[in-house]
Formats: C-alpha cells, structure tokens, sequence
C-alpha cells in the first residue's frame, strides 16, 4: 500500500465508529480458498460453515491470524511469501499491505501480542533461511524491528497464553532464496523455541538426533500451557515416526500412532488442533487423506479418512475440518459429518477466533 | 420443443448412477482383481503341507493376486492395518524378521490359533511373514511350518475380508457418491482413482526402484523388495501390468499414457535390481524409473483433464 491511501485509509477509520467481530456476526473461523475462476480469498466462516464476507488476496494464501478485538485479519501469503494483507474486515478493505524488509521472506504465519498492539510475522532471511520475527505496531503497521527466531526456517509461531512470549516452530528446513527448493536436509535442526518480545531465548526443545529430519512446523496450544506441535519427516520415506510433538516448558516428547496407521499420513501433517470439548489433539494429512486423533497425553486414539484435508479448529463438539474438495465438515467423536461446501478449495488453515 | 429436449437429455445425465469410469473401475478392474486375490489366497491356505514346491507355488500366485490390486490403497483394506499386515514392505528397521525371530524363540503353539495370529503385529504376519519362513536357508519344518500355513489362513481371511468390504459397501460408496459418504461427489470419487492410478505407479519407480537405486555412488541391491523369493522384478511387471489395466478403464482413449506404459513395461527384462551395484544396471534401472515417471506424466496431461480432476488442492502443494 502506497503511504499517501495508507493515511487516508487511516484517517477513514477514525472518522467512523469502532466495529468489532460482534459487529460483523462473530465469525468462528478464518480460512483462505481458492474460487472457481482461480482467484484467491479470505473467508469469514460461520460455526455452521456459511461465509459471512470474503476478501479478495492477491496470491494464494496460507494461514490468517486475527487481532483480538478489532476485526482485523492478517492473510499470509504462501511461502515464500511476499505479502501479508491485513484486512478490516467489518468494512471489507485492506488496512495495509505489509511487505517484508530486503532480504526477507515471510513464511505463512503470524500472530498478535497480548494486547494486540503488535503483530508478529513469521519470517526468513532469503540468504540463508535464518529465522526472523518481524515486529509490526498495529496502529498503522509501520515495522518497528525485529528479533530472531533462534532456528533455520521458522513457521508457525503463536503467542504463549497469558504471557508475551512467543512459541515458534524453527522448521530447521533452510531453502533457496527464490523457491522452496530444500537445500540441507541431511544436517536439519528444527526446533521449538520460547522466545521474550524482545528475543531472548528462555528455552530451545530439539528433536533426538536420530529424528533430526522431522520438521517442527505447526502448532497448537494447550489450555494447560503446554503445546503440541505437527511436524513432517524429511528423511527416508520408509520410516514412518511420530508426527506429533508435545511441548512442555522447553522439553518435547514425540508420540506415534499404531504402527497400523502409521503409514496413513504419508509421513505429513499439514494442520494440527486442539478440542478443548473433547480434548483431544487433531493431525491432518491431505497427501494420505487422513485426520488422526490423539488424546492430550498423546496417545493415539482413532483416524478418519477424508481426502486432501487439511484445515482443522476447534468446535463447540470436536473439531471443524476443511479441506481442497471443498467441504466444511464436522469431526466428532462419533464421525465426520458434512455441513456445508461452498465451492471453493480450502488452503491449508483454518483459524479459530477467540471472539 | 428444444427445451423440452434439453431437460430431457438432463434427466438422462442425472439419472445414471455415477460417471462411467468409475463404475467401469469398480466393475472390470477393482471386484476382478479382489476376487482373484481371495481365490488365490483360499488356494493356499487349502495347502497343508510345507513339503515340496506346492507353498511355494501357492504363495506366488497369492502374491501376483496381491501385486493386481496393491495399489488400490483405500477402501478396507485401510482397515485394521491390512494393507500392511497382507505385505508389510518396506521395513527399513527390519521388525518383521525381528518379531519373527522372536516368534521361534518362544515356539508358542498358542500363537497359532486363527484368533492370535490375527492379533499378531503387521510386520509379522502375510505374504512378507510367509516369504521369511518359506524362503528360509532351510525349508520350513515344525514351528516354522506350522506358522507359514497359520499366516496362510490369515491371509485368506483377510483377502475376503477385503473383497467383502468392497461388495457389500465400498464399491457403492464410490459408485453412488452422496453427502453421508466417503465420496461426496463424483469428482470426489474421480479423483480417488486418479490418486490410486498415479500413487500406484509411481510406487514402483519411487520405492520399488528407488530404495535400491539410493544413489550412483552407495547403490543399495540389500532393499530390494522381494529378495528371499526373487521376485522383485515380476512385481514390477505386474503392478505396471494391473496400473495399465485401471488406466484403461477409467479412460478407455489414453493413447498417450498407454504408450508411457508399453515403453516402461518393454524396459523391465532388461532390468536386474539385485545386479543395481554394477553401473550398468544402476543406469538401466534409473532410466527404468525415468519411464514410469513418464507414465505418471503422461496420465495427469491425458487422464486427469479427461475426469475433469486432479490430486488434491492441498496434498500436491505442502506447507
């Protein structure tokens, strides 16, 4: 965004009333799609799966985050990302256009401070994939610095409950500057680092050596401060280990479904969740068409067979699936159930609001 | 009069039960291949001897049966691990041959009960399992054969389990898409054979090929699958075979990725994985692989825009 319609844009929204999510029906969940005619938007959904407004982005999407009062969503775009949008989403405008500093990339996932005054962005450096937090002011966007991540390729980085620090999952995958191109698989260090405001590391977690390839990539938060992590194996295809990470205060331990359905997720998971209804743990996986399901001590509980899903939140009764087909699907325990396909091709994320 | 046509020529559309090459999938490649895979199987658990060639025998034409539907990898045989409980390969750590080691240990007659082998691991039990007792240095006796015709009958079980599943539910489901189903739609449905069609062949360039090829430099001819047996390269002729024949049937014009096919297939005599050390057949076996991966190229230009699908949104991106 030009800086001369950023100010009037800003000017616009002190002249009108503060809206809030209340205000525009109280989505549940934020998703980004694909549309028939191959543009690309950001969804309000409903629990029900209906669409309360959509925004158009300009490039294919990856994950949102949304400020905790205003109704603000932040659209990343798919890595490597050149734009982040932030969108107002009450009015229906883009609020800014963020662009990451030279040299920067931004990787898919972002998050707000406690108090929502600063949006943090999930970035690299093109150079070398070395991880960087942009701190972004939320008043006007303006960037206002930076910290680092404390790995190699960070992706989803989500703000710890009740404190300012930040959990970030260093996917350890360093990439080539213009592409995804993976360029250090056989030395990959991912981790999970806890990380202040203002980039101290208060605790790094690592994968056993032995499963150094298994890339930290997603996150869910646990209501008890612990977190699960989902992550991807990077090394030989036959082997099928634990996808599933649980972090607790700087240690992690790995947990692994049956050796029956352990081939099920094709050594991928492309979202991972927590229903504190049911308390359980939710891994997708559109390559092997799977959603497996873990208790929050790990254990693994059960799988469900739905194609080329991957965005999964929380219900009220389980979990909401999304997935490419298109279907906005109800995971219980009992099963899944369909509630709504609007035609559209769901990306990899669905966000639940906390409004 | 023209719209009546019109709405006619719907109603015709709407009332077939699902688009023709799913059905024709379902009907002339899938229910053949299960019924020829319990047919073998019940062949060889008919055997009560370990003596001779006749296991042995048995055991190929269970395991032909099995290569014409491997890479149909949903339906029931997702269920209870069967896929990898009828042949449990790749096993880089090698935890078939540990647990069957340490089934001898124990000589447990216990354990060979139709309902304890039943419950026994994936890794130990099916065609892998049988192929470690009945390829062994020393032919099968005692122990080791009763255990070789208990898997026998397990897999037979299995085998009809799996063909069952299919013709009492699955077939419907992918044939007679619907909300409360697996498949929502036809599309759905079109593109969970489009995704069996190019997963299965690129099975055997990917990990038939690829997990002995490894690299120029550290070839790995010990991964082969198959090795005790020496069948390695007639599962690939036969799972090109038996994706050909899907192919065709969900496409009956795939010019070009029957032509992909006949290349490949023509390549395979010539390859001799266990041989993958000598550079020569390292090249021949990587130019094999190339091929394949040919064929699936050509089945996504040809056979993907013909079903009007694709693979997932999602699954061919990653994040």
């Amino acid at each position: 965004m030009r800086r001369r319609n950023f100010l009037t844009t800003l000017a616009a929204i002190g002249a009108m009333p503060r809206l809030s999510w209340a205000d525009i029906g109280s989505p549940a969940y934020l998703a980004a799609a694909q549309t028939p005619d191959g543009s690309y938007s950001l969804h309000g959904l409903s629990l029900a799966g209906e669409s309360l407004f959509a925004l158009p982005l300009p490039a294919r999407g990856h994950a949102a985050t949304a400020h905790p009062e205003r109704p603000h969503a932040v659209a990343f775009a798919r890595r490597p990302g050149s734009y982040a949008l932030v969108l107002d989403c009450a009015r229906g405008q883009a609020l800014a256009r963020l662009t990451p500093p030279e040299g920067r990339q931004f990787n898919g996932h972002g998050a707000y401070s406690l108090d929502g005054s600063v949006l943090y962005t999930s970035e690299q450096l093109a150079e070398n994939s070395e991880g960087r937090v942009g701190l972004w002011e939320s008043a006007t966007y303006t960037r206002i610095g930076e910290i680092p991540t404390h790995g190699i390729g960070p992706h989803e980085l989500r703000r710890l409950p009740l404190s300012e620090d930040l959990l970030i999952a260093n996917g350890g995958i360093a990439t080539d500057p213009t592409d995804r191109t993976k360029l250090n698989i056989d030395t990959m260090r991912p981790n999970l680092a806890r990380v202040t405001p203002e980039g101290k590391l208060v605790s790094l977690a690592e994968p056993p050596p032995e499963l150094h390839q298994n890339s930290l990539r997603h996150l869910a938060l646990l209501p008890d401060g612990r977190a699960a992590c989902a992550m991807q194996w990077e090394g030989d295809p036959a082997e099928y280990p634990a996808l599933l990470a649980l972090w607790d205060e700087g240690r992690i331990t790995l947990h692994e479904p049956s050796l029956e359905d352990s081939f099920a997720m094709d050594n991928y998971a492309g979202s991972i969740a927590y229903s504190p209804a049911t308390g359980e743990i939710g891994l997708t996986s559109p390559k092997g068409g799977v959603v497996q399901i873990h208790g929050a001590d790990g254990s693994y509980l059960r799988m469900v067979h739905r194609a080329d899903a991957c965005g999964l939140a929380a219900s009220p009764d389980g979990f909401t699936l999304t997935d490419g087909n298109g279907a906005i699907s109800t995971l219980r325990p009992g099963g899944l159930e369909l509630r709504q396909n609007l035609g559209l091709q769901w990306d990899n994320h669905l966000i639940a609001l906390a409004t | 009069m023209k719209p009546l046509l019109v709405s006619l020529c719907l109603a015709a559309t709407f009332a077939l039960p699902a688009r023709a090459d799913v059905a024709e999938a379902v009907q002339d490649h899938i229910l053949p291949g299960y019924a020829r895979f319990t047919e073998a199987t019940r062949a060889l658990a008919d055997i009560d001897s370990c003596a001779g060639d006749t296991l042995r025998d048995g055991w190929n034409a269970a395991y032909d049966a099995w290569i014409g539907v491997a890479h149909l990898r949903l339906g029931p045989v997702e269920d209870d691990g069967r896929v990898l409980a009828i042949a449990f390969w790749p096993d880089p750590k090698g935890i078939g041959a540990k647990q069957t080691a340490a089934a001898f240990r124990k000589a447990d007659p216990a354990l060979l009960t139709p309902e304890q082998i039943a419950e026994q691991s994936v890794a130990f039990r099916g065609l892998t399992g049988m192929e470690r007792l009945i390829y062994a240095d020393t032919p099968p006796e005692g122990y080791a054969c009763d255990l070789a015709l208990a898997l026998a009958d397990d897999l037979a079980r299995m085998a009809a389990e799996v063909e069952a599943g299919w013709r009492s539910g699955f077939a419907q489901a992918l044939t007679h898409p619907g909300k409360d189903g697996r498949y929502h739609s036809e599309a759905e449905a079109r593109q969970a054979m489009l995704t069996a069609l190019v997963t299965g062949v690129e099975f055997n360039a990917d990990t038939r090929i690829g997990r002995p090829l490894a690299t120029f430099d550290i070839p790995r001819p010990e991964r082969v699958e198959s090795r005790l047996s020496g069948r390695t390269m007639r599962n690939i002729a036969l799972s090109l075979a038996a994706t050909r024949d899907l192919a065709q049937t969900l496409y009956a014009k795939d010019s070009l990725t029957d032509a992909a096919f006949a290349k490949a297939e023509a390549m395979v005599p010539r390859v001799d994985l266990a041989q993958v050390a000598d550079p020569q057949q390292w090249l021949k076996a990587e130019i094999l692989a190339q091929s394949i991966h040919a064929i699936r190229d050509a089945a996504m230009a040809e056979i993907a825009p013909a079903l009007g699908t694709g693979i997932g949104f999602n699954a061919a991106d990653g994040d």
